[in-house]
């Protein structure tokens, strides 16, 4: 059973009638993110579903400071911002980018490096949906293997970049990934990297319904078979070496995952199981990292 | 250097909470109360979901109330019923099913331990009812038309009430106290009973001038016999007056070797009792050990305390040399294409084998004893012949239990006593009967459970007293569970189609467009102007307990 209640407090600084489509898993993921970090917190929000969502103008969906930036400069508008309310002795406000897989793992990764290796005192949260979906599902180095895009008709050839180590390889304060069906740890996350001085990152899975042809009402089922088949470990990593495993592969087959996804219907049984071979490499080789 | 003008409190002209996004929906979830399959599969129609949750919540008073609204002997049926609820329920596909059985059990002897008293009844109505045997189906029925409002008198023949609860099912499974205590319990409630009165067919005449509603529940006390014995044979015994006997404490003389006949409970039943009495025994059925109608756990049982079953074999001659019975046997298949409920076994050439006995026990089926009632009521395959509402089609007579049917289980019969009750009081008021069957849907299926709420546990079994043990004396065999393991068995329960407040819709909503409100039912509304129809809460709904409905505008 969820135990969201023990972990946030509704402020409704998320409100009803936003524009997201119908059982969005990364609006739900809003929720939790805005509704934990509270009413003294901005946001910086590059192009992105999340735009559209936090938007659009002259309404907004958040009850709090949003600035749109451009999608190259989530990280440097959201370090000047909290830069400028240190100066004014406003530290207790926090500043959250929160970005696309296009707008993080692509356009504006060179801004976040930088942001991480100065150790910017902020919050940077990708909204994971593994491609360019707000503009019709293109690729983005964030789209798994062999999975289709309207950019990758046949699958697309390359992994997924693993932007969770390339984080945690900085050395940044607090790394966590998570996802929408497991709501109490994503919201539990939100609230720990709260609590925490300098840079946090947090990668969340969010299942796009349109982009990966899933079920309007499966986006949270999906997500959670994309923990425990492996493709998505949920876990933290503290100053670059404390690793901890929240929820991993349970052994299910990853063919659970992906035939639930239109993304992946094209694929052949051998396509999928090289799927399956290169997710049990990956887990096998991430098990190390684990002291217990 | 310009004026720093002041920056405005809210930088937009609004929220999206003017939109109206409810348009967008094709579909609308709702909150409703399901069946759920174990209620379903419940030969009383328990609300197995809604005492279990009771119970989950510590609630055990409130969870017995529950159970006695549909079934005044739950410390009996906690004991004895062959639970078709366990078969059907959802946990099953899952790792295994609740342990539904054991858990009325504790709840029913708490009870009866607390001493809980059941609810008054309605006040009175105008329906004076006779009810004719005091087993299981008669007192069901007199207990539902008495919790109804009706002046209820009972016609027991026995010196005591409770038919095999008393007298057919041995100790060591049901012990009497409880039996006992259940009935006690039951009479509070202001039934009248009139003990050792056999009613004949001048008797029922009588019955019918003077009440409203005869309903006739005396049961099947006849044991059939098949070839080559016969009654009143020295050395051959009636299986349900054996256990009579022994439960009267009148054991009859059996001498060392007993053979049983039959192959359903009660041929178990008396096999276990001559057992526990110090014989050696064996059981010979007809049918093969895999579709034997005992409960497979009493034939497992009975295995361990030492008995042999022959199965699929029958007794093709006998001979009586020196007080015992000298016994040619053959084994048998069984025609698989005779109807239901007749026997046409095919011998097998060449698979003759030969028994000693020093007592024949017959247990193999009984029929009712119908001389008194069959010339005028219709009487068809040694049954009562009744309608779907128990009425035998005389005006005011009904009928239930084994007298009119053939699935003898004690449950059954409590179910088809409460089933004439709402017959016999619809009767009796001038009302249409049949109102509350035509609501009934589908229950809850398991691909409706989202399992992943549910953490695989382990189903913990009644503990069972072992073998050398039992048979020493009648204690009972399977032991209540303690208070905690009550507890962690009910917790295991899904709770089909009935809403626990979890939360979970609320919490899935990307909308927020559920709103909680605990005191009101369903605790859960949807937000209108909101919702878009995607159907997130019911796929998270742990329990089936939302429905999306297709919008028609």
């Amino acid at each position: 059973m969820i135990n969201v209640a023990l972990q946030i407090a509704e402020e409704k600084i998320f409100c009803s009638g936003h524009h997201a489509c119908p059982g969005c898993n990364e609006a739900l993921a809003f929720r939790y993110i805005m509704n934990t970090l509270g009413k003294d917190t901005i946001a910086v929000v590059p192009p992105s579903c999340g735009a559209i969502i936090s938007g659009p103008q002259p309404l907004s969906s958040m009850r709090i400071p949003v600035y749109q930036t451009t999608l190259e400069a989530s990280a440097a508008s959201a370090a000047g911002i909290k830069r400028a309310l240190k100066a004014q002795g406003k530290d207790h406000v926090q500043v959250v980018a929160i970005a696309g897989d296009g707008g993080t793992y692509d356009i504006g990764f060179q801004a976040l490096s930088s942001a991480a290796e100065r150790n910017e005192d902020i919050i940077y949260i990708c909204m994971d949906n593994e491609g360019y979906m707000n503009t019709g599902a293109q690729k983005s180095s964030s789209t798994p293997y062999l999975a289709y895009t309207t950019s990758t008709p046949g699958g697309k050839p390359t992994a997924k970049k693993n932007v969770a180590e390339i984080m945690a390889a900085h050395r940044i304060p607090y790394m966590a990934t998570a996802t929408t069906g497991y709501l109490d740890d994503l919201a539990n996350k939100v609230r720990k990297a709260k609590e925490i001085k300098g840079m946090r990152f947090i990668v969340i899975l969010v299942p796009c319904l349109d982009g990966w042809g899933v079920a309007d009402n499966e986006g949270a089922k999906v997500s959670r078979l994309a923990v425990q088949t492996g493709f998505f470990p949920l876990y933290e990593v503290e100053n670059g070496t404390k690793y901890t495993l929240n929820h991993g592969s349970e052994g299910i087959p990853v063919a659970a995952y992906i035939n639930r996804q239109k993304r992946f219907r094209h694929l052949a049984p051998e396509q999928v199981e090289s799927i399956q071979q290169r997710v049990d490499a990956d887990w096998e080789i991430f098990k190390t990292k684990f002291n217990s | 250097m310009p004026e720093v003008t002041k920056v405005p409190p809210v930088w937009t002209t609004g929220w999206t909470d003017i939109l109206n996004t409810g348009t967008w929906r094709s579909a609308t979830p709702g909150h409703q109360n399901r069946l759920s399959p174990c209620q379903t599969a419940c030969p009383v129609g328990a609300e197995i979901a809604v005492w279990v949750k009771q119970a989950k919540e510590g609630q055990y008073q409130e969870a017995w109330l529950t159970l006695a609204a549909n079934n005044p002997f739950p410390a009996v049926t906690g004991r004895v019923c062959h639970h078709p609820c366990e078969g059907s329920c959802n946990r099953g596909e899952y790792d295994a099913a609740v342990t539904i059985n054991a858990l009325e059990q504790f709840i029913a002897d708490l009870a009866l331990q607390e001493g809980w008293s059941l609810p008054a009844p309605a006040d009175k109505r105008d329906m004076r009812v006779a009810v004719i045997g005091g087993g299981p189906a008669g007192l069901s029925c007199a207990y539902q038309l008495r919790m109804a409002g009706a002046e209820v008198t009972v016609f027991e023949a026995q010196p005591e009430l409770g038919g095999v609860l008393r007298y057919g099912i041995p100790a060591y499974r049901l012990s009497k106290e409880i039996v006992a205590g259940e009935i006690k319990r039951l009479l509070a409630a202001g039934i009248k009973v009139q003990t050792n009165v056999k009613v004949d067919a001048q008797k029922l005449a009588e019955l019918q001038k003077e009440y409203s509603a005869v309903c006739i529940a005396i049961g099947a006390p006849k044991a059939k016999l098949p070839p080559p014995f016969s009654g009143n044979e020295p050395g051959v015994l009636n299986g349900l007056q054996f256990l009579l006997d022994v439960n009267r404490a009148q054991v009859p003389e059996l001498g060392q070797h007993v053979l049983v006949i039959g192959g359903g409970s009660v041929a178990m039943d008396v096999a276990r009792t001559a057992r526990r009495l110090g014989k050696e025994v064996q059981v010979m059925s007809l049918e093969d050990r895999q579709s034997m109608p005992a409960q497979e756990e009493e034939v497992l049982e009975a295995f361990e305390e030492g008995i042999v079953l022959l199965d699929g074999a029958m007794v093709q001659e006998k001979v009586k040399e020196n007080n015992r019975f000298k016994l040619t046997c053959v084994k048998v298949t069984l025609d698989a294409t005779a109807p239901a409920g007749v026997f046409k076994p095919i011998v097998q050439p060449g698979t003759e084998f030969n028994l000693v006995a020093d007592t024949v026990i017959v247990a193999a089926g009984q029929d009712p004893e119908l001389a008194d009632f069959s010339a005028s009521l219709p009487v068809n395959n040694n049954l009562l012949t009744v309608d779907a509402n128990q009425n035998t089609g005389q005006a005011g007579i009904f009928a239930c239990g084994d007298v009119a049917s053939n699935e003898r289980f004690v449950s059954m019969a409590i179910g088809a006593g409460k089933r004439a009750a709402r017959r016999i009081e619809a009767f009796c008021l001038g009302r249409q009967p049949g109102d509350g069957a035509a609501a009934e849907t589908e229950p809850v299926a398991y691909k409706e459970i989202n399992t992943f709420y549910f953490p695989m546990t382990p189903r913990k079994e009644k503990e069972v007293l072992n073998p050398e043990l039992r048979q020493q004396d009648f204690r009972e065999v399977k032991l209540a569970f303690a208070a905690s393991d009550a507890q962690t068995q009910a917790e295991r329960c899904f709770s089909c189609g009935h809403c626990i407040q979890c939360d979970n819709c609320f919490y899935y909503c990307p909308d927020m467009a559920i709103i909680k409100d605990a005191m009101s039912e369903p605790s859960y509304s949807i937000l209108d102007q909101y919702c878009k129809g995607c159907g997130l809460c019911v796929e998270e709904c742990p329990r089936g307990v939302i429905v999306l409905k297709e919008v028609k505008r």
